[in-house]
């Protein structure tokens, strides 16, 4: 390597130098912008390993368990830096994701300790922490003899970082003082909306800006377009149905899951507020939704979007992202934008889904394990994951400010950074936290679907979801 | 005789062809798909004019999944090959346990056989997922965690209880006589079962041994549980290529096809004794 490139990089890596800056100057000395990448995650690595002892647990080995997925290949892709930073060895077992949680779940309730750490979704920790599965991760977050000095853990978005976060309290404010940080964000997924731009235009829409506009749009646009629909939401009878684009819009309305008096939750749904956006949601599937609708999953969501059968979806920013490449029929046409649903609002509040890692409990060497989740969730491999793989959304305010990332994205998916910019301030989970999440979840999405086929009026289905909520809230001693 | 008139008989023929092509369609439509690219599969309308490509058969063999936005390796050959060495040997096992204590059951009553029979019967009546947990923590402390031994062991759950129920039906449909009769010529009971015994049942153990066979491969929930990512079956494997960034149908449709051959192969391989197996004992002298 020459001294040049690297003195300019150590300049960076001190704070000495500015991003833009570094990449004008390499650019200066004839270093391309992945030649440059690859030279600063070198050095970083040596930086990392100049002030911190990464040495400690060299020797040791941990075992991963981990779910299919880009952020697992960006990390598996990045791993031999760890091994080489650190001396330790690390194995993993990747499952497909349709069998990623029994897996998990099993070898949590079992108490094994063949896997240290696993990749997890911050809801599922709402089970695994206070069953005593996983540990609070304050306790080597906070601890300078353990974590690397350039961790920094505030970098985390701090809507992402509170939303891992919780107190084990039913009811309990996510982020709040007394919360346990049970995992570690790692990437997250924003919902938006994603849209076809050249069935927008054909239709004479605007991007809707709320729900009236998005009702209107996606009826326009369907009828302008023989063989679409306007709008893919998700459907099936899961949970999964109302934690995207229903709960980011039914959010922004200031409207909530279940409220919470002193300690004693009541369901909210059937407020006139709640009332009102279900009669549009429920229209809007009537009228531009997907036919088979409820059977949609995240994956028929993203397919059809991907095949030219959807116009435009509220779903996870990253299903967009990815529907916009590979042989996608669609790849290059799709298009990003926030969505704020009530015209009120200053800016959206997207729900999210955080993909993130947790250590077992019953893992037989925790400080080691520390080790990798503090690399695999560190500034380096984020900004190595972000430019190089698909490890989008990034969960640390400092790759969000990387240039390079954002002209990766500004050039192949046009509006996803101002989409981000947008609504990242609002962007955390919005439901209660408690341990009846995934049935009471699952209830809400069986009455959408009894409404969208016209089974029950809407009132009265929330009259009856409320009630049928309320009535397990107090079986299980939280009413 | 056949008394059929020639319409009689085009009726049938048709009526035969109907049937055929209703339960071979969706293996016919499965087969078409694994020629096709995503694209293809995915254009709207339906189409059944399109370019036939290897690409989905080269992807599995090659391990490489070329996902919407990336390449991603997988593992599905390893996962047939597991499939392979799970089915096999515990089937092989459960022939060599269950087919002396089918005999046994079928020729030698004695006290608690019953009782032996119906609790070897009763293994089938358990849900995976009760039995599970607490094996899962039996294995990791006897070392049995993530072996083949200790996976087609759990098989014999499945394979076991179905080979000696079935083959001992089979040995109670033989005639003893004939046995008898081999017997008072002199040999012994174990020459009797290995040269009398058994070739009168053989196409009713092959029978079973198929049904096994076939309950075995799609198996799902034993190696999810009791077994790391590389000793994973065909049933898990071909999940992976349903992906966050999107389904491969495509490479999907190649793994199933790939993943029936081996059991259909074997099961025409093995349709002469399975009709001899299955009609054994349906007529009587």
């Amino acid at each position: 390597m020459h001294e040049k490139e690297k003195d300019l990089i150590s300049a960076f890596l001190s704070g000495g130098m500015s991003r833009r800056g570094l990449i004008k100057r390499l650019g200066a000395l004839g270093l391309t912008a992945a030649s440059a990448g690859t030279l600063h995650n070198l050095m970083a690595t040596q930086a990392l390993a100049a002030e911190f002892d990464w040495k400690k647990h060299s020797g040791k080995s941990i075992k991963l368990l981990l779910n299919k997925h880009p952020y697992t290949d960006a990390m598996i892709a990045n791993l031999d830096a760890f091994k080489e930073l650190t001396g330790m060895d690390v194995t993993y077992d990747v499952f497909p994701e349709d069998v990623y949680f029994d897996k998990v779940t099993a070898a949590l309730s079992s108490g094994s300790s063949e896997y240290d750490a696993f990749m997890t979704g911050a809801y599922m920790t709402w089970t695994y922490g206070p069953a005593g599965w996983i540990v609070d991760h304050n306790e080597w977050i906070n601890d300078p003899e353990k974590t690397n000095p350039m961790y920094n853990w505030a970098d985390m978005l701090e809507g992402v970082r509170k939303s891992c976060a919780w107190n084990g309290v039913p009811g309990g404010e996510l982020g709040s003082d007394d919360a346990k940080q049970w995992c570690i964000p790692w990437g997250y997924e924003q919902n938006n909306l994603t849209f076809n731009k050249a069935m927008l235009d054909k239709a004479g829409v605007a991007v809707p800006t709320n729900m009236s506009e998005l009702m209107e749009a996606a009826a326009k646009v369907q009828a302008d377009t023989d063989g679409i629909y306007g709008i893919g939401v998700r459907g099936s009878r899961s949970w999964a149905t109302i934690h995207p684009g229903f709960l980011s819009a039914y959010s922004n309305f200031g409207e909530m899951d279940l409220t919470n008096e002193d300690g004693k939750l009541s369901a909210a749904m059937n407020t006139a507020g709640s009332k009102a956006f279900h009669a549009d949601w429920v229209k809007m599937i009537q009228e531009s939704g997907a036919a088979d609708w409820s059977t949609h999953t995240w994956y028929q969501v993203g397919t059809d979007l991907g095949a030219g059968k959807s116009a435009m979806i509220f779903d996870a920013d990253i299903l967009g992202y990815f529907m916009n490449g590979g042989d996608n029929a669609m790849a290059g046409e799709l298009a990003y934008a926030g969505f704020a649903a009530n015209p009120e609002a200053k800016a959206p509040t997207p729900n999210i889904w955080i993909w993130s890692l947790a250590m077992t409990k019953a893992s037989k060497d925790l400080d080691a394990t520390w080790y990798f989740m503090q690399w695999a969730s560190g500034p380096e491999h984020a900004l190595f994951g972000a430019r190089k793989m698909d490890f989008v959304d990034p969960v640390r305010n400092s790759v969000w400010e990387d240039e390079m990332f954002k002209e990766k994205l500004n050039k192949g998916y046009p509006g996803y950074v101002d989409m981000y910019n947008a609504s990242a301030p609002g962007a955390s989970i919005k439901f209660t936290p408690q341990p009846l999440f995934f049935d009471m979840t699952t209830d809400w999405a069986a009455m959408l679907q009894r409404m969208v086929a016209k089974e029950v009026p809407v009132d009265e289905g929330l009259d009856q979801l409320a009630a049928s909520m309320n009535k397990q809230l107090a079986e299980a001693g939280l009413r | 005789m056949d008394h059929m008139s020639p319409l009689e008989r085009i009726l049938r023929a048709i009526a035969l062809a109907l049937v055929v092509l209703f339960f071979m369609f969706p293996i016919f439509w499965i087969v078409l798909m694994s020629l096709q690219t995503n694209e293809t599969i995915l254009r709207s309308p339906p189409s059944m004019a399109f370019v036939p490509t290897f690409k989905n058969y080269a992807a599995i063999i090659a391990g490489r999944l070329d996902s919407n936005v990336a390449s991603m390796s997988i593992h599905f050959m390893g996962n047939l090959m597991n499939s392979v060495i799970l089915s096999v040997g515990s089937v092989a096992l459960a022939l060599v346990l269950g087919v002396p204590a089918a005999y046994a059951f079928a020729r030698h009553k004695f006290k608690g056989s019953e009782d032996i029979a119906f609790t070897l019967l009763s293994f089938r009546f358990a849900p995976p997922l009760l039995v599970l947990l607490p094996l899962t923590l039996y294995f990791q402390s006897l070392g049995l965690a993530n072996t083949y031994v200790g996976l087609i062991w759990v098989y014999q759950l499945i394979c076991l209880p179905l080979i000696l129920w079935i083959v001992r039906g089979y040995f109670e449909d033989i005639s003893p006589d004939i046995e008898h009769a081999y017997r008072i010529a002199g040999h012994g009971w174990f020459a009797t079962f290995r040269k009398i015994a058994l070739p009168l049942a053989g196409p009713g153990i092959a029978a079973a041994g198929l049904l096994a066979f076939i309950f075995a491969w799609n198996n799902f929930v034993f190696a999810l549980v009791l077994a790391s990512a590389d000793k994973q079956p065909v049933t898990v494997g071909a999940l992976a290529f349903v992906t966050a960034s999107g389904i491969q149908y495509g490479q999907i449709a190649a793994a199933i096809v790939m993943s029936i051959a081996p059991t259909l192969l074997l099961a025409l391989w093995a349709q002469k004794y399975l009709v001899e197996g299955l009609s054994l004992g349906a007529v009587k002298g």
